[in-house]
């Protein structure tokens, strides 16, 4: 059993505020990604759970044991995690044998045990081959499967990723993400991944959880991020997002400027913000939702990239490659919009501040 | 196929690059002054009468005191070394990575010590553990009510002591500046995996550092060995002369034979130097795990838990023995009439020996020379080291490591040596004649002290991105241009610190001093160590603290000027 509970957890440095009231329940065997922009304290709550920094406020519980308290702390040693760090860590003095097998070596396990269970976890992330190297003699790709077995090797029930990926090449990072998700299944433990990555957030997730400057924005699986994000943040930090200031009167919207107008039956009223994702806007051959000529097309050879002026203002569509051949710049252009979101206008575009 | 007419590319191609030239001067000047008169002192301890003969080497080293010399030279400085380590490991990981209590303060504190002169601790040292009236002896014979002084400071064990507590900030400097390149993960990564802080220091950050704790042993022992003043005020007076202060001895003899035994003795130290410096640039910096922290700045605070009031009450102590109460001492001493009698008796107290080194003519002049000759080495040797540390980081021009090794093997050379080598080539021997000048003392110094600038501006050119100079270039400035309207205000912060780092050593310099100096060209370290020895401690203390109180300001001036980056 390894669930985490985080309940009110706040940490400062000083006067700067890093994280406030942050609450959580993670469930055993469950895969929770941390996703923000660099600096929103991902780092910082994945530090507090490994025990390398104390709450200012706030309980954490792993499994059902209390590790943070304002009475309690156990120390990083005795929380049995496993950890992968951003930096990978390999120690330079050891070769990938003793590095891996470590932890067991710490908890004093017989020599047989600790080879043969090197062996196995190293066997897991395909560097049996490579046991007597030195960490110089690796790639960065390989270095990182280091880290990852000796995180795995004692078998801890929680293992904790700070930006696992983040160093690595396009390619390797494609198929890291497929074995790490892959390991997670088979050993069945929980895994809390820190990433400032979307798509490794979408991809690999059971559950996502989005912060902002400390403070958390939305939790939710990642579809539920994607198709119903809680406000500008969170929809604009997740996929690709057009955002146009729009009136609702009677269950019609109004895009503002244009003039155009979509029908909407929901519990927003007055000035408000919406958001609409290139990808959910389709070409029609006939009078639809919304009406424009095409500003500009880029075939990117999966998609077209579409800028649309519907009437003053640029939109964002992402359609089949099918497209381009069919339309040229300045042709009038009918739009089906499937699916846009509707949000409070907060009178200010915070959203756009934070991008990284 | 048209040719078409290149004539400036011609031209350019014969154009004399200054870069060369500038190499050529550096290295010319440092051949003449440096390496040849080491090869001499060299040729001349085998060849001592133009042919080969080892009679001078086989009537030094028969010789029981130059046996025992050599002898006590290597136990002392093979003891430094391990007393030293002990010392500096333990601090630079208290003071690196844990949550010792005033770790800030202690860390400046030991920084400072590596830049007061070394002959301040041997004076202080002499007052308090002088085994008849030693104050500390005094004091503890009433504490414990022993009817005999518990400490003789004329001893092997009082010399280790004195050399230890003045050079162990060498290794702990080192070491600290090895243990901040290393990331903090990786200490982590051994907490996670289930090691306590102890197992995490012995099997991680231990075996991490120990290419850097050679390095830094090494480097202590030969500090320790070579170094002149300590020995020749806690030493001689108890009959433990070292290699060094034998080899004044010769050279102050004053005959033809002297200065052949000098040079063979001299040949020795060289020896070791050269050896402890090869091994400490090659092998040793290839083995250095260098793991520059990515983004992970964070200090890796190991918690002490219930040990953190002790602990650091154990350095406040270790730092007040070590540090301030020598420090207090010299500064006290410097106002006593009577060192016989405490400080707080009525009518000892006096400002006569501060106004004394103040007005005391002689004092003044020597001071004079010693501002003099400290300028003109830092003003000198800052000029070379900036110019070889631009063409070092920044072009590819062939030969630009030449006067980088040659810099760094003079600072590596001993100071007696290199004095020894001055001598005996530059007084009119082989055209040159510059003996009983301040010029070859400023030539000494510089030999001696230009790394320290060098290492500094290195470090902040490497800091600077080339494409600033490339801006300038392509805006029509040229290599002299750009350099002065660029980088050179770029890195002045650390010109200022590195002219500071080779003067501060050059105006108290003892060793090479005592060797050079002549009726007109007295320096303050000189005149300082004959106060002491023979004519007035407090004095000699006056003197000494005066420099002790420049030292700590010029520190806290560099670290304004270099927002803490160069504090030494
Ligand atoms: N030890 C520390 N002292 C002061 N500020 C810190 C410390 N660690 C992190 N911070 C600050 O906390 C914020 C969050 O940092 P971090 O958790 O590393 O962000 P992330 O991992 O999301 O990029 C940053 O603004 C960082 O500067
Ligand atoms: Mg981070």
């Amino acid at each position: 059993m390894a669930g985490i509970i985080i309940e009110n957890v706040s940490k400062s440095f000083g006067e700067t505020v890093v994280l406030s009231d942050f609450s959580s329940e993670f469930k055993d065997r469950e895969f929770v990604t941390l996703l923000g922009p660099s600096g929103c304290g991902k780092t910082t709550m994945l530090r507090m759970i490994a025990g390398f920094e104390k709450p200012t406020a706030g309980i954490i519980r792993i499994g059902n044991r209390t590790v943070n308290a304002p009475d309690t702390f156990i120390p990083p040693e005795k929380r049995d995690i496993g950890m992968v760090f951003q930096s990978y860590a390999v120690w330079p003095h050891m070769t990938v044998f003793e590095n891996v097998a470590y932890p067991l070596r710490i908890k004093r396990q017989d020599k047989q045990t600790v080879r043969q269970k090197v062996e196995q976890v190293l066997d897991t992330v395909h560097l049996s081959q490579y046991a007597q190297r030195i960490p110089s003699q690796l790639s960065g790709g390989q270095q990182q499967r280091v880290a990852l077995a000796r995180a795995l090797v004692a078998e801890p029930q929680l293992l904790l990723l700070d930006e696992p990926l983040s160093n690595l090449d396009a390619k390797l990072r494609d198929s890291m993400r497929f074995e790490i998700k892959e390991i997670q299944k088979k050993l069945g433990i929980t895994v809390v991944f820190v990433t400032h990555d979307q798509i490794e957030a979408m991809t690999m997730s059971d559950r996502v959880i989005v912060i902002n400057r400390g403070v958390i924005q939305q939790m939710g699986t990642p579809s539920e991020i994607y198709r119903h994000p809680v406000n500008q943040f969170v929809a604009d930090f997740v996929g690709k997002i057009n955002f146009f200031d729009a009136t609702i009167e009677e269950g019609l919207l109004t895009i503002t400027g244009t003039g155009q107008q979509l029908d909407y039956h929901g519990p927003h009223t007055g000035n408000v913000v919406i958001g609409i994702r290139p990808e959910n806007v389709r070409f029609a051959s006939r009078q639809s939702d919304l009406r424009g000529k095409l500003a500009s097309q880029f075939y990117l050879g999966d998609v077209n990239d579409c800028r649309i002026d519907i009437g003053g203002i640029l939109m964002r569509v992402i359609a089949e490659p099918s497209t381009y051949a069919k339309y040229q710049e300045g042709d009038e252009v009918f739009l089906r919009v499937e699916d846009f979101s509707v949000f409070d206008d907060v009178g200010f575009d915070d959203h756009r501040r934070i991008l990284t | 196929m048209r040719s078409t007419p290149t004539p400036t590319l011609n031209i350019d191609r014969r154009t004399f690059d200054p870069k060369w030239l500038i190499i050529g001067l550096i290295v010319v000047f440092l051949v003449i002054f440096q390496v040849l008169p080491l090869f001499y002192l060299v040729i001349k301890a085998f060849f001592p009468n133009g042919h080969l003969s080892l009679s001078a080497f086989k009537r030094v080293y028969t010789y029981p005191m130059n046996w025992s010399a050599l002898k006590y030279t290597v136990i002392t400085a093979t003891a430094t070394m391990f007393l030293g380590i002990l010392f500096a490991f333990p601090l630079a990981w208290l003071i690196g990575r844990t949550n010792l209590i005033g770790s800030k303060f202690f860390r400046t504190l030991f920084v400072t010590t590596y830049m007061v002169p070394p002959f301040v601790g041997a004076m202080a040292w002499m007052r308090l553990l002088n085994p008849s009236v030693g104050t500390l002896n005094i004091l503890i014979m009433k504490l414990f009510n022993l009817s005999k002084a518990p400490f003789d400071i004329y001893t092997m064990g009082g010399l280790v002591w004195v050399l230890t507590g003045f050079y162990f900030p060498y290794a702990f400097i080192t070491i600290s500046r090895a243990m901040e390149k290393m990331d903090p993960s990786l200490e982590e990564a051994s907490r996670i995996s289930g090691a306590t802080p102890l197992q995490t220091l012995a099997k991680v950050t231990m075996p991490m550092m120990l290419p850097s704790i050679v390095a830094a042993g090494l480097l202590v022992f030969v500090t320790a060995g070579s170094c002149y003043g300590i020995p020749s005020i806690i030493g001689v007076p108890g009959q433990i002369h070292t290699v060094t202060t034998r080899i004044i001895d010769f050279v102050y003899i004053g005959s033809q034979e002297g200065l052949t035994d000098a040079t063979t003795l001299a040949v020795f130290l060289m020896l070791i130097a050269n050896i402890v410096l090869y091994v400490s640039t090659f092998p040793l910096a290839k083995k250095q795990f260098i793991t520059v922290s990515g983004k992970s700045t964070r200090p890796n605070m190991v918690d002490l838990g219930r040990w953190r009031i002790p602990i650091s009450l154990i350095v406040s102590i270790f730092a007040l023995i070590v540090v301030i109460i020598p420090f207090f001492t010299v500064a006290s001493t410097s106002f006593t009439v009577n060192l016989g009698k405490p400080l707080t008796e009525a009518g000892n107290l006096t400002l006569r020996y501060w106004e004394r080194i103040f007005t005391r003519k002689a004092i003044i002049s020597s001071a004079r020379n010693s501002l003099l000759s400290a300028s003109a080495a830092a003003t000198f040797g800052m000029i070379i080291t900036c110019m070889m540390a631009y063409l070092l980081v920044r072009t590819k021009a062939k030969g630009r490591k030449i006067p980088d090794f040659l810099i760094t093997v003079g600072s590596g050379t001993p100071s007696v040596v290199i004095a020894l080598a001055l001598i005996m080539t530059m007084s009119g021997k082989f055209v040159i004649n510059i003996y009983n000048t301040l010029t070859i003392m400023i030539i000494a110094y510089m030999i001696k002290y230009m790394l320290m600038g060098m290492r500094t501006v290195v470090s902040a050119l490497t800091q600077i991105s080339p494409s600033l100079e490339e801006a300038a270039q392509i805006s029509g400035a040229g290599w002299f241009r750009s350099l002065r309207d660029v980088t050179l205000r770029l890195i002045a912060p650390s010109v200022v610190a590195g002219w500071f780092l080779i003067f501060m050593p050059c105006f108290y310099e003892l060793t090479m001093s005592t060797l050079l100096y002549s009726n007109n060209t007295k320096t303050l370290g000189y005149e300082l160590y004959t106060y002491q020895t023979y004519h007035s401690q407090q004095t000699a203390s006056a003197l000494a603290t005066a420099i002790l109180v420049m030292v700590i300001l010029v520190n806290w001036l560099l670290h304004k000027l270099t927002k803490g980056k160069f504090s030494v």
